[in-house]
């Protein structure tokens, strides 16, 4: 089968109804366009939500009605053939992090990121999803996490860092646990977090010990990122989501707390059940709502003037606009620090840091994904903050790579790290 | 009955069925969602079909106030063109005074998508995408207001009224002008979703 028929198929048989009710209801009327980033950033016509939506629909249009397949050129309807399918690779991936900033705003109340979205679903089933983002997939379908880290790494990894916590804080009952029966929570990891940034596994572990929360790591299937979501290929997002799931339900534990990660926070609490149909036997939660809960039950006690520089908040989309944790992070850091600062928008009409959607993955578009990340920049530097924080380690690297390359001066840093900075308690638990 | 009426009842029958057609075509979109709600789909979509549609509540609006009004009157106009092509089937006549009123309103509308068209074709960005279905649409429902406006004025302009509006009703399951049945389903969705992760309302 060639690439374009594998796309026609899925096209043909695979388009759901809600999307298809989008692709109809878009009326080409462009209001849409200042609520993208690429587009505020680039100001080419091509990067508008509507512009990337109308690749798709066109298509749709050829193959679903009448008038489209009659009188193609009234409606603009296109054949799918491989031209269009590098504009789908060009628009749906290219120009588009998937943050849905276009559908909060959409004047019509069509999902102009579901419609672009499903530009991607047809672009993997012919195969041609950007190699790093594929590899990654590859990488999770076959070793249980993205970064292929097996689990003899993630123990000594986890050793190492329980030795060094012991030796920082002078607690010697202080443990990371690594696959304990019976724990009331599995703390799930982004590999990047073992690989590169380790003392935010740090951080949690401190804080779950400060909250005396009965927890473990887990040194196999720990992975909360899903590349799978971020290519559209439902069947791999939803099998990647499976390892974690299961091993979840090895553990026995009532709750799996998905570590600062906005796109593992969706696919693992919002998508991958509905792409397996199934219901979980345990429930799922951010690390952020889990720190908010322990200071609203006093189970941590903090000291702001533990972090006495100004403080901005950037939201991961994934998290905030499409998951729904908006206020937790913000209490957190008001507990947490002593000068915080909103960035302006904020919240679910936060601007997206230009990293999202898989792009870090994808080194073809890095340009075009640092230029987009102008916005964010902008933002960053008008609140004057020196850390910013992100409840994203995709964001965080994204920010890490703008903050260089716009010179931009800030300390970036996970919630968990601003938290357990300020951290004053001894265990209540 | 007119020739005229007759035209026109048979051509919204053919609308009717058509767009049934091609919401049926898309298939249902109930389905049984698995993920534990967070906030209530119902709040969204209540929050979708009311104040969702206040100018300040999306950046589609508030950052482009002349197209927003000009949206609003236009669909105003459009609706109550409508609703005036239905009754042109009966023998009911408006009142002078809402004759007059509605003749008003079917101007603003008519200079609304006379304005909308002109947008369409002076903005580059918007002009990129668009297609020759969104001229065609934009000038069917033009014509429609301009002979709603005639015959609100002048009694016996209703034939036209009805030639015109049939002419549109027999266009509109063709292209964009469906939007009008599936902007309700993506509307209800896009509620629902927000409502039920508990970002809005």
């Amino acid at each position: 089968m060639t690439a374009p028929d594998a796309a026609l198929q899925l096209l043909r048989t695979g388009l759901d109804a809600a999307t298809a009710a989008s692709l109809e209801a878009c009326v080409r009327c462009n209001l849409c366009a200042e609520s993208c980033h690429v587009f505020l950033a680039d100001g080419e016509s091509a990067s508008t939500p509507a512009a990337k939506v109308q690749q798709v629909a066109r298509l749709y249009r050829r193959y679903h009605t009448w008038t489209g397949s009659v009188l193609p050129g009234l409606t603009g309807a296109r054949t799918l053939d491989d031209a269009a399918l590098a504009a789908l690779v060009e628009s749906s991936f290219g120009r588009c992090t998937q943050c849905g900033r276009c559908t909060l705003n959409c004047a019509v109340g069509l999902d102009p990121a579901a419609a672009i979205r499903f530009g991607r679903a047809m672009v993997a089933a012919a195969g041609l999803v950007p190699a790093g983002i594929w590899a990654n997939v590859a990488a999770a379908l076959e070793t249980g996490n993205s970064m292929r880290i097996g689990p003899d790494d993630v123990r000594e990894t986890i050793a190492w860092l329980e030795d060094d916590l012991r030796a920082t804080t002078g607690d010697p009952s202080l443990s990371l646990p690594v696959d304990r029966r019976g724990a009331r929570v599995l703390y799930a990891l982004n590999p990047r977090e073992i690989k590169f940034f380790p003392l935010s596994i740090s951080a949690a572990g401190a804080l779950f010990h400060a909250a005396g929360e009965s927890w473990t790591l887990s040194s196999t299937d720990f992975d909360i990122t899903n590349y799978g979501y971020f290519a559209a290929d439902r069947a791999a997002a939803g099998e990647i989501a499976r390892h974690l799931y299961a091993r979840a339900d090895d553990l026995g534990v009532e709750t799996l707390v998905v570590a600062e990660c906005g796109h593992g926070y969706r696919s693992l609490r919002w998508e991958a059940p509905e792409y397996l149909r199934r219901t979980l036997p345990f429930e799922i939660r951010s690390f952020v709502e889990v720190l908010d809960d322990y200071l609203t039950a006093g189970r941590l006690r903090l000291d702001p003037a533990k972090n006495s520089e100004r403080v901005t908040l950037h939201d991961p989309c994934n998290l905030v606009r499409n998951g729904g944790v908006i206020e937790p992070q913000r209490r957190v850091l008001r507990a947490a620090v002593q000068d915080f600062v909103e960035m302006t928008p904020n919240r679910e009409k936060n601007y997206c840091c230009g990293g999202g959607g898989g792009l870090l993955a994808a080194s073809e578009f890095a340009a075009r994904r640092v230029a987009t990340g102008r916005l964010k920049a902008e933002q960053i530097r008008r609140t004057g903050a020196k850390v910013v924080v992100s409840p994203c380690h995709n964001c965080i690297d994204q920010l890490l790579e703008l903050n260089r390359h716009y010179s931009l001066g800030v300390e970036i840093k996970t919630l968990a790290e601003v938290a357990a900075d300020a951290l004053v308690s001894a265990p209540t638990g | 009955m007119t020739s005229a009426s007759a035209l026109l009842l048979a051509a919204f029958l053919v609308a009717a069925v058509s767009l049934a057609r091609a919401r049926w075509g898309i298939g249902s979109v109930r389905q049984r969602l698995f993920a534990p709600p967070r906030g209530r789909a119902g709040s969204g979509v209540l929050y979708a079909f009311t104040t969702a549609f206040l100018p300040w509540a999306k950046e589609s609006a508030s950052g482009h106030p002349v197209s927003y009004l000009a949206g609003i009157l236009y669909h105003a106009g459009i609706f109550a063109m409508l609703a005036c092509l239905v009754l042109s089937l009966t023998p009911l006549q408006a009142p002078a005074p809402l004759a007059s009123a509605l003749a008003a309103l079917f101007g603003i509308a008519l200079g609304a998508g006379l304005g909308l068209l002109a947008k369409r074709l002076a903005d580059v960005a918007v002009r990129a995408i668009s297609v020759p279905d969104d001229f065609v649409s934009n000038l069917l429902v033009d014509a429609a207001l301009a002979a709603a406006l005639a015959a609100a004025l002048v009694p016996s302009a209703r034939f036209v009224f009805q030639l015109v509006g049939a002419a549109l009703l027999l266009y509109a399951p063709l292209g964009k002008l469906r939007h009008m049945l599936f902007l309700l389903t993506s509307r209800k969705l896009w509620g629902a979703y927000y409502g039920r992760r508990g970002v809005l309302p």
